[in-house]
């Protein structure tokens, strides 16, 4: 209700100076569905993610926001009775196809969890961990990489005389940060955030979503949140999903000033949700 | 105004006063015993029975910390003045002689043999356990189809059951000499003339013998090892892994890099364990290791163990070689302690090491 002003104005405020163009398709879903054993959670899920654009996913708890989300890469294949069907593609490799190396595919795709998850080592390791599983270079190059992956996630100048601490001694914002960091020193090509703010601080938030629109010139974002004035403030196109169908897919600020579902204007409205 | 005010103050304390009362005289000898039980007189009374029961349950469980303390010290003593006659007569030597003539006159006492067959077997037990234990456990957390897991974790279960006599029995009727005609002769060929392993592995084959007595060791400490391990691995939050997935590693890596560092703590505490059962076991040990207290550089021969040179002998001795027996008992408690707290140095080490 009070979501509506602020919501409508910023993104107005926000896309136009963008003024982006169409961008060029980087993920694309064809006819996609998911089914948790029996369960059919998504439905019929036709949408493009484009290139360098972030794109936003937000909907009711349950719509299968997330759930879309670790399909792109793959995330579900760790639990038995998960499965999905139709097309998803990165650019022109199918990444629902059986034989596809999930570690190489989970290169390219790298994702942010909604809590912090840093590994039990040190800051340094925990972003020289992702790197040296793809490259095979000299301490003083992966030094420098990982100074660049720090600064990347807007982290450097906090963590720059305690890279040696465990990662775990950092404050929930810093691990987020750290996390971002670590997603980014991999190179991958698209990065998928699941609700990255909302264990933080609005703080912290601000920072990470700063963070998001400077990662957007360099990478494709997939953002799922329930906050929907984050949505409005850094996305380019929102989906609106309910009860696992994509409802309305468009420009962010369109999706916010004139939804052309009527469940699109109830859930950013505050109706139901 | 202000008399007024002051007026109207009044009014409003007579009316709060009244409320507080709430109640005419009449009613407040009927409701005299609902506001006695929850009055606050007899609040502070309830409380102070309280006070009593925690008193009393605080030296309950302070009696029950104290007395292991009372136990152990006990047993150290007692140990300690079992074993002065032997201290007296051996001093340190004891540590550093290999003849063990207790019939000899004077007997002659030395416990070498026992303290390498200790250590000897232990070691070999705990380096085929830890690598089988931690597998079976990564196995069964993290790549073990849902139907297979609790056959096996119902195996393991069953085989730390299995009284260690048991095991003694098994092994030296039918692993001994399954051992001795087929894995010692082959080890044997294969290691014959090789500086050092030839030594280690150096024949003849034999049915009683260090080997079959530490793998005997490994399966009887593998259950804990793996009961413990599968513990710890579940408590790994699934987001961690998926984000150590996320960043594109194999299962092994996932493993290596983020379950086994995060459960490091508990997994050593389950080596430990084993490492604790696998010097002090007595009968299965007793059973197939030979009892010879000769030391020989081969892993095949017969030898001895603290707590087998114990079992076997204490019945029969008396006097010197009692006493020289005990003292071996207080060398079992001394290598245990040392060993635990080795175990607790190492794991300072390796929290300083991930920046704790």
């Amino acid at each position: 209700m009070t979501d509506l002003s602020v919501s409508t104005t910023s993104p107005s405020a926000a896309i136009p100076q963008k003024s982006l163009p169409e961008a060029a398709p980087k993920v694309t879903a064809r006819n996609l569905n998911f089914y948790y054993g029996e369960h059919h959670a998504l439905k019929n899920i036709n949408l493009t993610l484009g290139t360098n654009r972030v794109t936003a996913f937000i909907g009711p708890s349950g719509c299968g926001k997330s759930t879309l989300l670790r399909i792109f890469n793959r995330m579900y294949d760790l639990y038995p009775g998960q499965r999905a069907t139709g097309q998803l593609m990165l650019d022109q490799t199918n990444i629902l196809d059986p034989k596809l190396d999930l570690n190489l595919l989970r290169a390219r795709i790298g994702m942010v969890f909604q809590k912090p998850t840093p590994f039990p080592m040190t800051i340094y390791e925990n972003i020289a961990f992702g790197i040296r599983l793809y490259e095979k270079i000299s301490k003083s190059e992966m030094d420098g990489r990982v100074e660049k992956a720090l600064r990347g996630g807007a982290l450097w100048n906090e963590v720059k005389d305690k890279l040696n601490a465990s990662g775990l001694s950092l404050s929930g914002g810093q691990q987020q940060r750290l996390c971002i960091a670590r997603t980014v020193a991999v190179r991958p090509e698209v990065i998928l955030f699941d609700e990255p703010c909302s264990a933080l601080d609005p703080i912290s938030t601000a920072k990470v979503e700063e963070l998001i629109q400077e990662l957007s010139e360099d990478y494709t974002i997939a953002i799922v949140t329930h906050n929907m004035q984050q949505a409005a403030r850094v996305s380019d196109k929102t989906a609106f999903m309910y009860l696992g169908e994509l409802i309305e897919f468009d420009d962010t600020s369109k999706i916010f000033t004139s939804p052309s579902d009527r469940r699109t204007q109830d859930y950013i409205t505050g109706r139901f949700g | 105004m202000r008399v007024v005010n002051g007026l109207a103050r009044q009014e409003a304390t007579l009316l709060q006063y009244q409320s507080t009362q709430g109640i005419g005289v009449a009613d407040m000898a009927v409701q005299s015993d609902v506001m006695a039980a929850a009055g606050p007189y007899d609040r502070a009374k309830a409380l102070s029975a309280f006070k009593l029961g925690d008193i009393t349950f605080y030296w309950i469980t302070r009696a029950c910390a104290i007395s292991v303390l009372l136990i152990l010290g006990g047993i150290i003593l007692s140990l300690i003045v079992g074993a002065w006659p032997a201290i007296r007569e051996y001093g340190f030597a004891f540590l550093f002689t290999q003849r063990w003539a207790p019939s000899a006159d004077p007997p002659v006492l030395g416990a070498l043999g026992p303290i390498y067959g200790t250590l000897i077997t232990s070691v070999i037990a705990m380096m085929i356990a830890i690598p089988v234990g931690i597998g079976i456990a990564i196995f069964l957390t993290e790549l073990c189809p849902q139907w297979l897991r609790r056959p096996i974790g119902i195996a393991i279960e069953l085989l730390a059951g299995i009284p260690s006599i048991i095991y003694g029995m098994w092994g030296f009727f039918v692993l001994g000499p399954f051992l001795a005609n087929t894995f010692q002769p082959f080890m044997i060929r294969l290691f014959d003339g090789v500086p050092v392993l030839g030594a280690v592995f150096a024949g003849p084959p034999s049915y009683l013998s260090l080997f079959n007595a530490a793998l005997i060791l490994a399966i009887m400490v593998l259950p804990f090892i793996t009961a413990i391990s599968v513990d710890v691995f579940k408590t790994v939050p699934p987001v961690l892994k998926e984000a150590a997935y996320g960043v594109g590693c194999t299962t092994w890596e996932v493993v290596r890099n983020v379950v086994i560092p995060y459960t490091r703590v508990g997994v050593i505490g389950g080596i430990m364990l084993a490492l604790g059962r696998a010097l002090g076991e007595t009968m299965a040990v007793t059973f197939i290791i030979g009892n010879s207290f000769r030391i020989s550089s081969s892993i095949f021969a017969p030898g001895t163990t603290i707590s087998a040179a114990i079992a076997s002998e204490f019945a029969e001795s008396d006097g010197l070689h009692q006493s020289g027996l005990i003292l071996l008992g207080l060398l079992l408690f001394v290598l245990t302690f040392i060993v635990l707290a080795c175990a607790r140095l190492m794991l300072m080490r390796l929290e300083k090491k991930a920046g704790n």
